[in-house]
């Protein structure tokens, strides 16, 4: 399996397993995250196509190193995969920290943000 | 202009999104401390992830389209700005999908999912025992 692809699938193994069974955010079993995943793909497709369109490629992939699956403007499939990784990583620390705020404010009495 | 070609993106990126924060209330770039912590941790194996694509030959950037401000000489400083870009604009498209969908449907499942994640004062919880929150 190209490195790229290979990468791609074990992001988001680990991902969804911290999601789901190590840190336990359990933001896949939410509603919100899969509007929210899905409006950010919306907007990949113009994004990462503006970067990838072959003809004035601005991130240039190698053909050999990803399942030379391109969709819609050229975008490696893989991208998508990657963004999905990306997008649950940064939801889910920031509800670990939110959640950990929260508790650290029940203890302690109001405060600030 | 094509050497801003790749900055633009990002910044379209950020002017796209900033209606959530400030006509939404999303409150994302009013909690700086939490942000900032959040990219270091979330983005520091995604950045290494990038440094090894590169290393490995997986991806290139064009230098027409990018500054030339090649940071240690391998990553350039748009790619490192797009790990701070995109994980605002996917917390702000989470925090106001939940603001909004918990304005909506007041008693939904987005509203529950806004209380638990903090997005919103427990309205619906509010509602129930009567207690006001400040």
């Amino acid at each position: 399996m190209p490195e790229y692809t290979l990468l791609t699938v074990l992001a988001i193994v680990v991902v969804v397993l911290l999601d789901l069974v190590v840190v336990r955010t359990r933001l896949l079993a939410t509603l919100g995250f899969w509007l929210a995943l899905a409006i950010m793909w919306g907007f990949q497709i113009p994004v990462d196509g503006w970067l990838t369109r072959l003809d004035e490629a601005i991130v240039r992939y190698d053909d050999q190193h990803f399942s030379g699956v391109r969709v819609f403007l050229d975008s490696p499939i893989e991208d998508f995969g990657f963004g999905f990784a990306m997008v649950l990583a940064t939801l889910m620390v920031w509800t670990v920290l939110a959640r950990r705020e929260r508790s650290s404010i029940e203890h302690a009495g109001p405060s600030a943000d | 202009m094509e050497p801003l070609r790749y900055l633009l993106v990002l910044g379209a990126c950020l002017a796209i999104t900033a209606p959530l924060e400030w006509v939404i209330g999303a409150r994302v770039y009013r909690r700086p401390r939490r942000l900032a912590l959040t990219l270091v941790i979330a983005m520091t194996p995604f950045i290494v992830w990038d440094l090894v694509g590169i290393g490995r030959g997986h991806w290139d950037f064009s230098s027409r389209y990018t500054l030339g401000i090649d940071l240690g000489g391998v990553m350039p400083l748009e790619e490192l700005l797009f790990f701070v870009v995109i994980p605002i604009c996917a917390l702000l498209t989470h925090q106001a999908v939940l603001r909004l969908g918990a304005r909506v449907w007041p008693r939904g499942r987005l509203a529950r999912e806004a209380a638990e994640a903090g997005a919103i004062a427990s309205l619906a919880s509010e509602a129930e025992q009567g207690a006001p929150r400040a």
